[in-house]
């Protein structure tokens, strides 16, 4: 038979339940869950890039080296100089994303459809030509990318983002970090550009590799 | 090394140079107070059986005004809000709030009492802004009194009086002191030489002595101005010692001391009881249920007959169609969205720059400053943390919320630091004007603008010289002012010549809606 006492006890741990349901569909993480899915605010709709921001684009990055990047950005390898504005702006974005969160965000991100980029800088192409032969040993001679030796495609990117890159790597704002060997062979091979001419140059180049 | 100059020597420099003007620095941040008008009454067109959908972009107060307006007269508004909340960067922090900066989310941890709150971004409303307080009273949005300019706030530079607190009064009752003798012997000296008539002479001559308190012999010999160092009521006051004129030109502080509190900084100033965001409830009450929350935009096509938008929400992609649209999404946002705006309107867009700004705050145990006779106001300090402004409101009660460092301009600074590297300097910054300073506060929260989740900048920056508007720059203005196909409006304070203040952003919605409303009478008309 249930006595008074076993009713008290059963209240109170109904009501001790109620009151931590009630808490907990109360606290401030559910009112507002956490999504590590805000890259489009600064990148753009469906990832396509955004000047506002300086932003690149993210639709078509092949995912084996925005893993690298985030994971750079993550353990400030990449983003920490203090000249690389738009890095630093970047790098406290990626510091509290996991492991899975990152793999969540790649596959997120392969969702989105290339969209053929705007065309902002205009330079000499046949120069630009010149300039690209060297850097097609590693990015391709379409600037298809090499994923076995580490380098993005560069076709189809934001040119006011790859010239920004060139710039913060002859600066060597931009993988100088000790462990970053891929960025430290860039830091080499873009000082053959010399000068701001030689990168709107190779840049309004790699503009006129088609990506179809 | 410079040589020194006697008080001679520049004096004649600045009759050189064109007057005392030359003094001061060209570019004063604050600019020019804009021209009081008094509200605008806003001659809109109701509808009545015509229907006309429109879409709002961005919960923010321009985006607001419209819905509210517009609403009145019968059009179908639904205002796209991305975050959780509407208002923007007007935000008000109490208990339990998130500070949702990307990468450095926060809970604020303040007690439960409605005094004590923070407003992360707008502050205060000059009594000039006519509009807003006209919206104030309309939605019976209850004000007080802010407190800006108080002379018994402190002024702290490490270069100044061994990097003791000055109380402001002690610094600006000196100060003027100085300069005002200054200016009487100029004057008498020159007197000659200037077009003045006797009267005018004797006029101002008697402006700088009032000016400076300045003594016989138009010396300056100290004042009671900032109070007695002892006495006063019952026994003789004895006058405090006078600050040497020297010592007080080792700090260049003295530009915000004396200019700090002019134009939209001065009094009267006000703010909602009970926070900024009173304002934004107001304004949400009128329009129940035509927000969405967390939708995203994603794409605006303009088109002839209408406007096609489209939005994120509930993890799908949706199409809200209008035949017009206002669009308050900062532009450096907006510019990455899939549009199809014509290329000058584009590069108008991508020319406005993105503004810095920082604050930090603390919850106070006790509000030690009303024990050293501070109420509101603000000190001001050559340090990092810039800023800490007391509560005008709450006075005497038991706790407060004191803002603990204000970068307008400059934030980065501060968000390349982690949060507590943040807290740290604003406690190592605060420790000198209030000893026990660290002892005495807690619970802090910082809030980076240009890192806020949807928002990405605070304020938007049209011109690049301080010394005006290009050309250019004003054709970029009128091009993005102008409806991209008659349909889409920009408004927000960044379509303003003065952006950073509520008036602005409500003002440009007014601009806005009635360009709409020409465009409407005559098709109706039609």
């Amino acid at each position: 038979m249930i006595g008074k006492t076993e009713i008290i006890v059963l209240f109170s741990v109904l009501s001790f339940c109620s009151v931590k349901v009630y808490a907990a569909e109360n606290s401030p993480e559910l009112r507002e869950p956490y999504n590590d899915r805000y890259c489009t605010t600064c990148h753009g709709t469906d990832g396509r890039g955004n000047y506002g921001i300086k932003a690149p684009r993210l639709a078509g990055m092949e995912s084996w080296y925005l893993k690298r990047q985030l994971e750079n950005f993550r353990a400030g390898i990449r983003g920490t100089h203090s000249s690389d504005r738009e890095g630093i702006a970047m790098q406290p974005m990626a510091v509290q994303l996991s492991d899975s969160s990152i793999t969540d965000i790649i596959s997120w991100v392969g969702s989105w459809d290339y969209v053929a980029t705007e065309i902002t800088i205009e330079g000499n192409e046949s120069l630009g030509q010149q300039l690209y032969i060297q850097c097609a040993s590693c990015h391709g001679a379409n600037g298809e990318g090499n994923e076995a030796l580490g380098a993005p495609a560069l076709r189809g990117q934001n040119d006011w983002y790859l010239a920004t890159q060139l710039r913060n790597f002859i600066e060597g704002w931009r993988g100088s970090h000790p462990q970053d060997s891929f960025g430290q062979q860039m830091t080499l091979m873009a000082q053959s550009l010399q000068n701001d001419d030689g990168i709107k140059n190779v840049v309004s180049y790699i503009n006129t590799l088609s990506r179809n | 090394m410079s040589r020194l100059v006697t008080r001679r020597e520049l004096i004649n420099l600045l009759g050189a140079t064109g007057g005392t003007a030359a003094v001061l620095q060209a570019g004063s941040v604050l600019g020019l107070l804009p021209a009081t008008a008094s509200a605008a009454a806003l001659d809109l067109l109701a509808l009545g059986s015509t229907n006309k959908k429109v879409a709002i972009l961005g919960g923010g107060i321009s985006g607001l005004t419209v819905a509210y307006e517009l609403n009145k007269r019968g059009y179908d508004c639904t205002v796209l809000e991305a975050s959780h909340r509407c208002g923007g960067r007007i935000f008000t922090v109490r208990h339990g709030d998130l500070i949702d900066e990307i990468g450095n989310r926060q809970y604020c941890e303040f007690d439960d009492e409605p005094h004590l709150y923070f407003n992360a971004g707008a502050a205060r409303i000059p009594t000039s802004h006519r509009s807003l307080l006209a919206y104030c009273k309309e939605l019976g949005v209850e004000l007080e009194v802010f407190i800006g300019e108080n002379n018994n706030a402190f002024l702290q530079d490490d270069a100044l009086a061994s990097g003791k607190p000055l109380r402001m009064n002690d610094y600006k009752t000196n100060m003027r002191g100085f300069l005002s003798e200054m200016l009487a012997k100029s004057m008498s000296e020159q007197q000659m030489d200037e077009p003045f008539t006797e009267t005018e002479a004797e006029n101002l001559l008697s402006v700088i002595r009032s000016f400076g308190d300045l003594s016989e012999g138009d010396l300056y010999q100290g004042s009671s101005r900032n109070g007695y160092a002892s006495g006063g009521y019952l026994i003789h006051g004895v006058q405090k010692d006078m600050l040497a004129f020297r010592d007080l030109l080792q700090s260049s502080m003295g530009r915000i001391a004396l200019s700090a509190y002019e134009g939209e900084y001065g009094p009267c100033l006000l703010q909602p009881v009970g926070g900024m965001d009173k304002i934004i409830a107001g304004f949400l009450r009128k329009i129940e249920g035509q927000v969405k929350y967390r939708a995203m935009v994603a794409g605006i096509q303009v088109r002839d007959d209408g406007v096609e938008i489209a939005y994120d929400q509930g993890g799908a992609r949706h199409k809200l169609q209008a035949d017009y649209c206002f669009n308050c999404i900062p532009t450096h946002l907006a510019v990455g969205l899939d549009h199809n705006f014509p290329s000058d309107y584009i590069k108008a867009m991508k020319y406005v720059r993105r503004g810095e700004a920082y604050k930090a705050a603390f919850q106070a145990k006790e509000r030690f400053w009303e024990k050293e006779g501070i109420y509101g106001g603000i000190t001001r300090m050559n340090n990092s943390s810039r800023e800490i402004w007391y509560p005008p409101h709450g006075i005497h009660k038991d706790k407060g919320v004191v803002l603990a460092a204000y970068d307008f301009g400059g934030g980065s600074y501060f968000t390349k630091m982690i949060q507590q590297e943040r807290v740290e300097t604003h406690l190592q910054d605060g420790e000198k004007i209030h000893s026990n300073y660290r002892d005495r506060v807690e619970k802090p929260i910082t809030i980076a603008w240009h890192r806020m989740n949807h928002m990405l900048g605070c304020a938007a920056r049209w011109r690049q010289s301080f010394s005006g508007w290009t050309h250019e720059e004003e054709q970029m203005y009128n091009i993005l002012q102008a409806p991209a196909g008659g349909r889409h409006y920009v408004i927000g304070d960044q379509m303003s010549m003065n952006s950073a203040w509520m008036e602005s952003a409500i003002l440009s919605a007014h601009w806005a809606m009635q360009d709409l409303d020409v465009r409407v009478r005559s098709e109706i008309a039609k």
